[in-house]
């Protein structure tokens, strides 16, 4: 009786507090709504020159414009007397304070002091750097105070920076994160990159390769998990170019050979444009800038201007206020003036890709899709000449390209978040996979033999692949031959099925065949006729 | 078969290899989650396809049917064996999906209303027929979810466990079928089985460590008194569910207890336990005597090293003092013998001189002769003793007074030496001590009386607690100097300290000196004055000799106290500062007056000109 009068009770109390209800209702969605917000992760490119954000939110990954409505943020640090700002303010405010502002950290994350990039950095940047302990310091001027900063440290405030942008854009804490590093980081470069994002309060799920990253952002091999492509990652960065030939081989991506220039970025283009300006200032008014390192600074900004306006017109406007003894001065410059200016550096930006292709053994037209990121292959020239060096190849260049890789980092991130279990492989992980090609003999319509691949070499096993084989109805018994090739060599036979005792029909006969790979590499065959019939199984042993 | 013998199978050498890939996107993810879970999702579909086509042949034929099928409530469906039901009661939680699939089609087959009707049966309408409990029973396994409920309180499975007593005895073969028993419920697969005696030690804790940390699937839901979807509205419904909640839970509990108590008490009755228990016992023990043992062989290999050290050193020392005490012995002979040999000798010069009357004619030469001789007695070597005695012996007398006066004369020039060595010796330890003391003397190292007085007055102009003290006294010397010598702070502080010390050899020095030296510094520098350094170095700046009573400094005090009350323009100003200060009169104070006047501008001009110079 007891437990009836309590539900009856608790009735009666629910219908006649509505309102409270309702408001438990509200409160509830939005609980409801947290958890999902929970859910949202977010991508993070650093580059050498610049740093983008994507979240991930509800399925898609969208690029996150900063407080100053830029989707890109500058990856300058300048430190002043209280505070550090990030961003465009800190570019613009180099030409005054450049010994406190760091530029370019990611080439000193993570590297030892004597290595020659830190030299190399050493030398380009104002921003003095020290060696403690063997680690490379920025040495930071504020007022009377003297502070070392690790590189770490500055990228922390970049990350930081990079992960307000999200939380303004969702409205929510964002602490899950995935980052891309380049290909050739080396284990310490990936920590110091791990821990700068880890002092900016971010959870990283996992670090992936920025060109991993920009084959998902294209959606590359996610559809299907079968069949194998390979494709390059063109990617011309603000101060480095780098160069991946990518495998694809169900829906797995696998980097065949990469190689990075550090000498050549779309620096070095705003670089040449400025030399140039220079020039055109000296002939003009007499005067030399190019001693000038403040004035210097000021041209780089316009000629930076001016080479980003030079991708979509036909000419640019170029003007510094105030360049050299109060002279103001003003230059169009065209399009085929700049490229005339740089044709040697972009000469020198594709010439490793035929190198790189030779290196892993592929041609260019065993490429399938080329893939171009990072700021500069906006340059109507340099896709000119990766379209010729690739003429059957689409170019893949829809999406920003500069935005490209924290895109695919967002896409990962949201394909981690909310599984935990996982594990959290830092590396490449090693995956089994077949060494060879496994093909099927056929006989088409005009009686040649031909070799259809159903498992292509560098397939991750377990694998299963269904394949079905048409005969004429009038056969009696069917014969399959499983062969397997190894690159470039003739096929060798592994295994003979004999379907027997047909039964004879009008149709033509339809044998399914199942190959299957185990992932120590044996092999399971197995054929049977569509209509009925009993299957044959073969199996192959590997001898490993 | 026929098939077998016309298939070729062919063994191949052929590998799959490994390489690095991405750990990015949605395949590679599928790829990680099917390796972590240790199978692979296709090569498993396969196993089960053939594993399951060979056991529903098997199974067909072994369907039971319930007899009491037929007899079944289908209102009471909650309490049906859904198992027995479809005729799987020798499978049950082991049955797979296919199985399940199979039966329920047979079991539709013959007790379908529709087959029964054309057979010629009585059907009761609607859901009260026995085949509603049929339908039940599918729709319970076919769900995994449901299914899973059921099999969790599946009524055949055995709850029980072993007492201890039971387990004491028999231990692997009350709890072996016990723990298999349980191991259904385990969420992991391959669940460590008990063993037998000769398990290891490693086998035995992976078993109990997953016994302890048991994770089951097993859960109450179907014992649910309520059902959620029988509620009015929504509160019920919360109601409801957080009444089966908390069922559950409680449920769930006791569960855990149950497998808690079962893993227990094996536990306290494992035989294995107890052995390794022992042998751990037996190894720390063995290991702890072992260890004592070292420790104490080591304890007596140091004593006994300790000892033979010390045996032998007490031995190298006796041999050493024995030694010594031979080698003593040996000189004290050998002295002797040449004390011996020698005082014979001497004798036997004494014997010859007085023999020959010490070669002299007069008593006085031959006492004065007599003294050399016995000079050269004691002077002489035995060697020279024995030569001298032997031509003394061998030769006439005036051949032996000259050999004799020769060697007198020898030993005399020796003396001499030996004096004047002496003399220069003890002149060269005093010429040292003066020039440690930085020219120690008041005519050297151009310090003569002026400057000496200059550099006692500079010091008491100068206190001790001035500002580069030595510095200013240096330079003051140096403009008030009437030698022209250049004097650093360092020699200053030399001269002064010496001065100060006035060490004994000095005096002694001046003691010996001539009068007349002595005297010349007598007059140009008063005695009493060189009696002021060393009492006066850190004396008050105020204290003045002039007058007969030094200005003390209370006097001093009063009269700077004086000097401030009373300014410059007052009238007769200096009575009324010899009136403040007692016991002086107007003249002593205006004297006082001008001589600190003149001090504190010496003193000003030094210390800006070693300014002057610290600057440059």
């Amino acid at each position: 009786m007891a437990p009836l009068l309590t539900r009856w009770w608790r009735c009666r109390k629910g219908g006649a507090d509505k309102s409270r209800r309702r408001k438990a209702e509200v409160v509830q969605r939005n609980v409801g709504s947290s958890v999902f917000l929970n859910m949202t992760a977010i991508g993070v490119h650093l580059g050498c020159s610049s740093a983008c954000v994507a979240v991930f939110k509800d399925g898609r990954a969208e690029v996150v414009a900063n407080d100053a409505g830029d989707r890109i943020t500058p990856a300058v640090v300048a430190y002043r007397d209280n505070e550090q700002i990030v961003g465009v303010a800190a570019r613009q405010g180099r030409v005054w304070n450049s010994a406190n502002t760091v530029v370019k950290v990611k080439q000193l994350l993570g590297r030892r002091f004597n290595h020659p990039e830190t030299q190399l950095h050493r030398s380009q940047t104002k921003c003095p750097v020290i060696n403690r302990e063997e680690r490379p310091f920025y040495e930071i001027t504020t007022g009377e105070h003297i502070k070392y900063v690790a590189p770490e440290d500055a990228a922390k405030v970049i990350f930081k920076k990079m992960r307000e942008t999200a939380q303004s854009a969702l409205g929510s804490n964002v602490t899950e994160v995935v980052v891309a590093v380049p290909v050739e980081f080396a284990p310490a470069q990936k920590k110091a990159m791990r821990d700068a994002a880890q002092g900016a309060g971010l959870n990283v799920l996992r670090l992936i390769h920025e060109p991993a990253a920009a084959l998902l952002a294209y959606n590359i091999g996610q559809n299907s998990s079968s069949g194998r492509s390979h494709v390059l990652v063109y990617k011309l960065g603000g101060a480095s170019l780098s160069v991946t030939v990518m495998q694809v081989n169900g829906g797995i991506y696998r980097v065949l050979n990469t190689h990075t220039d550090p000498s050549v970025g779309g620096e070095s283009f705003t670089e040449a444009l400025a030399q140039h300006l220079a020039t055109e200032f000296k002939r003009t008014f007499k005067h030399d800038v190019s001693s000038n390192a403040r004035a210097m600074l000021k041209l780089m900004n316009g000629a930076d201007m001016a080479k980003h306006s030079l991708s979509l017109l036909g000419s640019a406007n170029c003007f510094v206020d105030s360049l050299h003894n109060g002279i103001d001065f003003e230059c169009t410059v065209s399009r085929a003036r700049f490229e005339s200016l740089c044709s040697s550096l972009f000469s020198k930006s594709v010439q490793p890709i035929r190198g790189l292709l030779e290196s892993v053994g592929l041609s260019t037209s065993d490429i399938n899709q080329v893939v171009l990121c990072g700021g500069s292959t906006r340059i109507p020239r340099l896709q000119t000449m990766i379209r010729d060096i690739f003429p059957h190849v689409d170019l893949l260049s829809s999406a920003p390209p500069d935005e490209l890789i924290a895109v695919g980092a967002a896409l990962e991130a949201g394909l981690l978040v909310g599984h935990d279990g996982l594990g959290c492989e830092e590396e490449p992980m090693a995956v089994d996979v077949s060494a060879t090609d496994i093909l099927v003999k056929e006989v088409d319509e005009s009686g040649a033999e031909v070799f259809t691949t159903l498992l292509p070499s560098g397939t991750p096993l377990p694998a299963r692949r269904h394949h079905i084989l048409t005969g004429q109805g009038t056969l009696s018994s069917v014969s399959i031959d499983v062969y397997q090739r190894w690159v470039s060599r003739p096929p060798e036979k592994l295994a003979k099925i004999v379907l027997r005792d047909l039964q004879l029909k009008e149709e033509k006969h339809s044998i399914s065949t199942v190959l299957t790979m185990k992932r120590d590499g044996s092999i399971h065959v197995s054929c049977v006729e569509q209509s009925g019939g009993r299957p044959e199984v073969v199996a192959i042993a590997s001898k490993k | 078969n026929n098939s077998d013998k016309t298939n070729e199978k062919c063994f191949f050498v052929y590998t799959s290899m490994q390489v690095e890939v991405e750990p990015v996107g949605r395949w590679f993810e599928a790829y990680v989650k099917r390796r972590n879970r240790n199978t692979s999702a296709s090569f498993q579909e396969l196993e089960e396809e053939e594993e399951s086509s060979e056991e529903s042949e098997d199974e067909e034929l072994q369907l039971e049917e319930d007899p009491m099928l037929r007899t079944l409530d289908p209102k009471d469906w909650k309490n049906q064996d859904h198992y027995a039901v479809l005729g799987l009661t020798n499978v049950r939680y082991k049955a797979t999906q296919k199985q399940i699939k199979a039966a329920h089609k047979a079991a539709v087959l013959k007790h379908h209303p529709d087959k029964r009707k054309a057979v010629g049966e009585q059907i009761t309408e609607g859901d009260n027929d026995y085949f509603t409990c049929i339908t039940k029973a599918i729709e319970i396994l076919s769900d995994p979810v449901k299914r899973r409920a059921f099999d969790s309180v599946d009524p055949t499975f055995d709850n029980t466990m072993p007492s201890k007593s039971e387990g004491k005895d028999n231990f692997f073969k009350v709890f072996g079928p016990v723990f298999e028993r349980n191991a259904r419920w385990s969420s992991k697969k391959h669940v460590p089985k008990l063993g037998t005696m000769e398990s290891s030690f490693e086998e035995v804790d992976s078993f109990y460590t997953f016994w302890y940390n048991f994770d089951s699937w097993r859960e109450f839901s179907y014992l649910d008194e309520e059902e959620k979807e029988k509620a009015e509205c929504r509160d019920e419904r919360r109601w409801i569910e957080k009444q089966n909640r908390a069922s559950r839970a409680q449920r769930k509990k006791e569960e855990m207890n149950r497998i808690r108590t079962l893993v227990d008490t094996a536990y306290s009755c494992d035989p294995r336990i107890k052995k390794f228990k022992e042998e751990e016992k037996a190894r720390k023990e063995s290991e702890k005597k072992a260890k004592a043992e070292a420790k104490k062989r080591e304890q007596e290999e140091k004593e006994r090293a300790v000892q033979a050290e010390l045996e032998a050193a007490r031995l190298l020392k006796q041999k050493e003092e024995e030694e010594a005490k031979q080698a003593a012995q040996q000189a004290k002979k050998e002295k002797e013998i040449q004390k011996k040999a020698i005082k014979k000798e001497r004798q036997k010069l004494r014997a010859t001189c007085k023999n020959w009357n010490y070669f002299a004619d007069n008593e006085a030469d031959s006492v004065k002769m007599m003294e050399e001789v016995e000079k050269l007695c004691d002077r002489l070597e035995l060697a020279s003793l024995q030569s001298l005695n032997e031509v003394l012996a061998s030769s006439s007398k005036d051949e032996s007074k000259a050999a004799v006066v020769k060697q007198v004369d020898d030993v005399n020039v020796q003396l001499q030496k030996e004096k004047e060595a002496e003399v220069q010796a003890r002149q060269a330890a005093r010429g040292a001590d003066q020039a440690s003391g930085g020219g120690g003397s008041v005519g050297g190292k151009g310090w003569n009386e002026e400057d000496l007085q200059l550099l006692i007055k500079a010091v008491n102009l100068f206190p001790a607690g001035t500002n580069a003290r030595w510095e200013v006294i240096a330079n003051y010397m140096n403009q008030h100097s009437t030698s022209g010598m250049k004097r650093t702070a360092k020699d200053v502080i030399n001269k002064a300290k010496n001065l100060q010390r006035l060490d004994p050899v000095q005096k002694d020095e001046i003691n010996k000196k001539a009068f007349e030296k002595f005297k010349k510094e007598h007059t140009s520098l008063p005695s009493e004055d060189k009696a002021v350094p060393s009492e006066r170095f850190d004396g008050e700046p105020a204290g003045s000799d002039l007058n007969t009573a030094p200005w003390t400094s209370e006097e001093q005090k009063l009269l700077e106290q004086a000097l401030k009350s009373y300014p410059v323009n007052t009238p007769e100003r200096w009575e009324k500062i010899a009136d403040a200060v007692p016991g002086r009169s107007k003249k002593d104070c205006m004297k006082r007056y001008k001589e600190l006047v003149e001090m504190v501008k010496a003193k000003k001009a030094a210390q800006e000109q070693v300014a002057a110079r610290s600057k440059k």
